[in-house]
């Protein structure tokens, strides 16, 4: 960047003229050159000059100041006045760049350059990286992060079991009938889950009779899917013990769960906390109302124990064995 | 030319020491750096219409930046500084464009 103090002291400005012969003898009446040199400073005051006075700024600046360098030569000292020379913008920033001059106004410049250089750096760095949150909202941030504080939390929890376990496990004095202990409660945990046991605990019975066989396969697995939302452990439908894999189908007999067939009353057993389970069922537009939608009646109750005993084969798989 | 190096400088440090920001700064950086691009416009333009004044940029250089700073400050107070540092881009934006129009017809005298 180049400034007009130092234009006076500067060959390449002084010995580049633009041919305007013919205004060369106006240009050497000083009084006259004075006055119209005179708009530039103005501006100067200005932080940037505004888009008003440019237009009418430049030109006059620039037909005055095209013949100067020849007049102006002898009364070099005087002209420190800005605007006094320059004959254009290009070559006032040729003239800027090269060849480079320490000044005092280059100095803060660079400062300053240096200063937007280096935040202009950091912002480009710093948006760069991680950007997938970046542009998220804030509810949205606060969203994941409640879903990684729980995920810790739970991940938390099954650390310490697993620690308990395997303190158990290093500090029993039999450490076989430990491990057989833990690995027969697995089993047991399991063997609910895959309705290979029995299992007991408080719940509801669930009775749904239907006069007028309007209740399909489709209602019973809707409330099947209800009460497995609401936290149901262990189902038996009827006598059919309930798990990961079973199926309903609609026949012409009636309907079959895993190829059973299954008559009404249906009579869910449920296992699960029955606080949970009667509001689900019982919800406006839940499973209750459906039924009595469909001409059938339903009837909640509620019971600290209920004994699921429908069992499941435990099949072996022919192929696949355990890897360890 | 000097100034040139300042800011080529200025680019290489950020881009090799990697500066950490404060994070009470953080959310202004941005805008400064986009309110410093526009007083450099200017000041560019200003240095092409042979009016430029070394005092002038340094002062509206800083102004620029800390008034920036400031209205995003006082958005974020407001609750509105999504909004309000858009509104700042934008200002600065159009101006930035101004001058470099004013820039262009100096350099390409078209």
């Amino acid at each position: 960047m180049s400034e007009e103090h130092d234009h006076p002291d500067r060959p390449p400005a002084a010995a580049t003229p633009e041919p305007e012969p013919e205004r060369e003898p106006k240009a050497v009446a000083t009084p006259e050159s004075r006055p119209a040199a005179e708009p530039a400073p103005e501006p100067a005051a200005v932080p940037e000059p505004r888009p008003a006075p440019e237009p009418a700024a430049t030109p006059a600046a620039k037909a005055v100041s095209a013949p100067e360098p020849g007049p102006q030569a002898p009364a070099a000292p005087e002209p420190a006045e800005p605007a006094a020379a320059a004959p254009s913008g290009r070559q006032r920033l040729l003239a800027g760049l090269w060849p480079p001059r320490l000044s005092r106004a280059q100095l803060t410049v660079a400062v300053l350059l240096f200063a937007l250089g280096l935040g202009l750096a950091i912002q480009v760095r710093s948006t760069s990286d991680n950007s997938a949150l970046r542009g998220a909202r804030q509810e949205d941030l606060v969203r994941i992060l409640t879903e990684l504080d729980n995920r810790g939390q739970r991940l938390q929890d099954e650390k310490r079991g697993l620690e308990n376990q395997r303190t158990q496990l290093e500090t029993s004095s039999d450490q076989a009938a430990e491990a057989l202990k833990q690995t027969r409660q697995k089993a047991r945990e399991l063997g609910v889950l895959a309705g290979t046991v029995a299992a007991q605990g408080p719940g509801i019975t669930l009775t749904i009779t239907d006069p007028h066989g309007g209740v399909e396969a489709d209602t019973l697995l809707d409330t099947l899917q209800e009460l497995r939302a609401a936290g149901a452990e262990a189902i038996q439908i009827n006598d059919v013990r309930v798990v990961a894999d079973t199926y309903f189908t609609q026949g012409a007999d009636g309907v079959r769960i895993d190829g059973h067939k299954v008559t009404q009353p249906y009579r869910f057993k449920v296992i699960g906390s029955p606080q949970d389970l009667e509001p689900a069922l019982n919800i406006p537009g839940g499973v209750v109302q459906t039924l009595e939608k469909q001409q059938a009646t339903a009837d909640v109750v509620r019971s600290q124990k209920i004994v699921v005993d429908a069992l499941r084969p435990s099949e072996q798989p022919d192929y696949a064995r355990s890897s360890r | 030319m000097i100034a040139v190096l300042g800011l080529v400088v200025g680019v290489v440090v950020g881009l090799v020491v990697r500066p950490v920001v404060p994070s009470g700064v953080e959310p202004y950086l941005p805008i400064a750096v986009v309110a410093a691009l526009d007083a450099v416009f200017g000041g560019l333009r200003a240095m092409l219409d042979g009016i430029f004044d070394d005092k002038v940029f340094v002062v509206s250089f800083l102004s620029n930046v800390v008034v920036a700073a400031l209205i995003v400050f006082l958005g974020d107070k407001l609750g509105v500084g999504a909004q309000l540092s858009t509104g700042v881009v934008v200002v600065l934006g159009i101006r930035i464009f101004s001058n470099a129009a004013a820039i262009r017809r100096h350099v390409f005298r078209a």
